[in-house]
């Protein structure tokens, strides 16, 4: 474990299958973790949030950014947030907004959850110490 | 390093331009995803102190260029990140 | 600890500069120093007379004119984008602060942030 641990939040923008920003942060977010580092939320945000779809299904030889994330997240016990107001405008919903806007399903995928900016802004606030850093994830078109 | 500034997005793009044009002398680049095409485009001039990803370069056959600071791991650009005083993605 | 929030793709065409803004009057909300800045086509955000009701969206002319006073600091916009994309003093939104120099400006704000 290094001396000096820093805290990072991890901002993902870019959308799976059309973009790279969920690889490039995981890729990312593996190497904070093994150099001993602490990640304290990744926040999804714009069409970022469509990696916390469940109902993403791509062909088997393809790698799913959705489970992969969801696996590394799980296992390192990262909490994952999907912007609200990002989220159900593109038609991601958990079970209570599904209820709350009546509608036909649900479909984010654990163990992501939804919440305001206000996470956001809790990260952005904390990384005015050096020792913390936000880092986004934007795509590449 | 003063300012790390990560590029994701290709040459072509708008953004790739501002973050050339807004850069400081102490400030250091590194190219992620399509950016790194970049360093295949013999019309793009690069700054001093420029990186890529290696995983995105190697992904894309792109031929490292001796002129360039050098290709990184994940590992190194979370070194990166924690060296510079600030980091913005583009 | 200023946060500066970068606008640079024009409006109605896509989401990101609504949620750049969204970012922005968040940090006031929680009484967080913030600005926004405008360059390259992102200055048209800044042009009066924005009607798209024909386009089923909302105006988001009002919003910004009223930044201040959601406590967003300052409306920076980049000088030579103004020019190139015709905005004088006689079409800018009250309240816009045309800058020469955007690295410079960049340089003061220990956070700048890309929505998307």
């Amino acid at each position: 474990m290094p001396a000096d641990i820093h805290t990072f939040t991890l901002v993902i923008t870019g959308a799976p299958y059309s973009s790279q920003a969920p690889e490039t942060a995981l890729g990312f977010a593996r190497a904070v973790l093994r150099a001993g580092h602490t990640i304290d939320r990744v926040f999804l945000y714009g069409e970022g949030v469509h990696l916390a779809s469940s109902l993403a299904s791509p062909p088997s030889d393809e790698t799913n950014w959705t489970r992969a994330w969801g696996d590394f997240l799980q296992e390192h016990s990262v909490p994952a947030v999907a912007c609200i107001a990002s989220a159900l405008r593109r038609g991601l919903v958990n079970e209570s907004e599904q209820k709350r806007y009546q509608l036909p399903a649900s479909n984010l995928a654990a163990p992501f959850e939804i919440a305001g900016l206000g996470e956001w802004v809790e990260s952005t606030i904390k990384s005015s110490v050096q020792s913390s850093r936000v880092i986004y994830f934007h795509g590449g078109a | 390093m003063h300012t790390l500034h990560i590029v994701s997005k290709p040459p072509g793009n708008t953004r790739f331009r501002e973050c050339l044009g807004m850069m400081g002398e102490q400030d250091a680049l590194l190219l992620t995803g399509n950016a790194v095409t970049a360093l295949a485009d013999s019309t793009i001039t690069l700054p001093a102190m420029v990186y890529a990803l290696q995983e995105d370069v190697r992904a894309r056959a792109i031929d490292p260029r001796q002129d360039i600071s050098g290709q990184v791991t994940f590992d190194d650009m979370v070194s990166l990140t924690i060296r510079a005083q600030r980091v913005i993605s583009w | 600890m200023h946060t500066l929030i970068v606008i640079d793709q024009p409006p109605y065409g896509s989401w990101g500069g609504r949620e750049s803004l969204d970012m922005a009057f968040s940090l006031a909300a929680f009484d967080q120093p913030v600005s926004l800045l405008f360059i390259d086509a992102g200055v048209l955000w800044l042009k009066q007379g924005q009607e798209p009701d024909g386009i089923y969206q909302k105006s988001v002319e009002r919003n910004l004119a009223a930044a201040s006073i959601f406590g967003v600091e300052a409306l920076l916009a980049e000088a030579t984008a103004c020019h190139r994309f015709g905005l004088t003093d006689n079409n800018l939104i009250n309240g816009v602060t045309r800058i020469e120099n955007t690295g410079t400006t960049l340089q003061q704000y220990q956070h700048v942030v890309f929505s998307g």
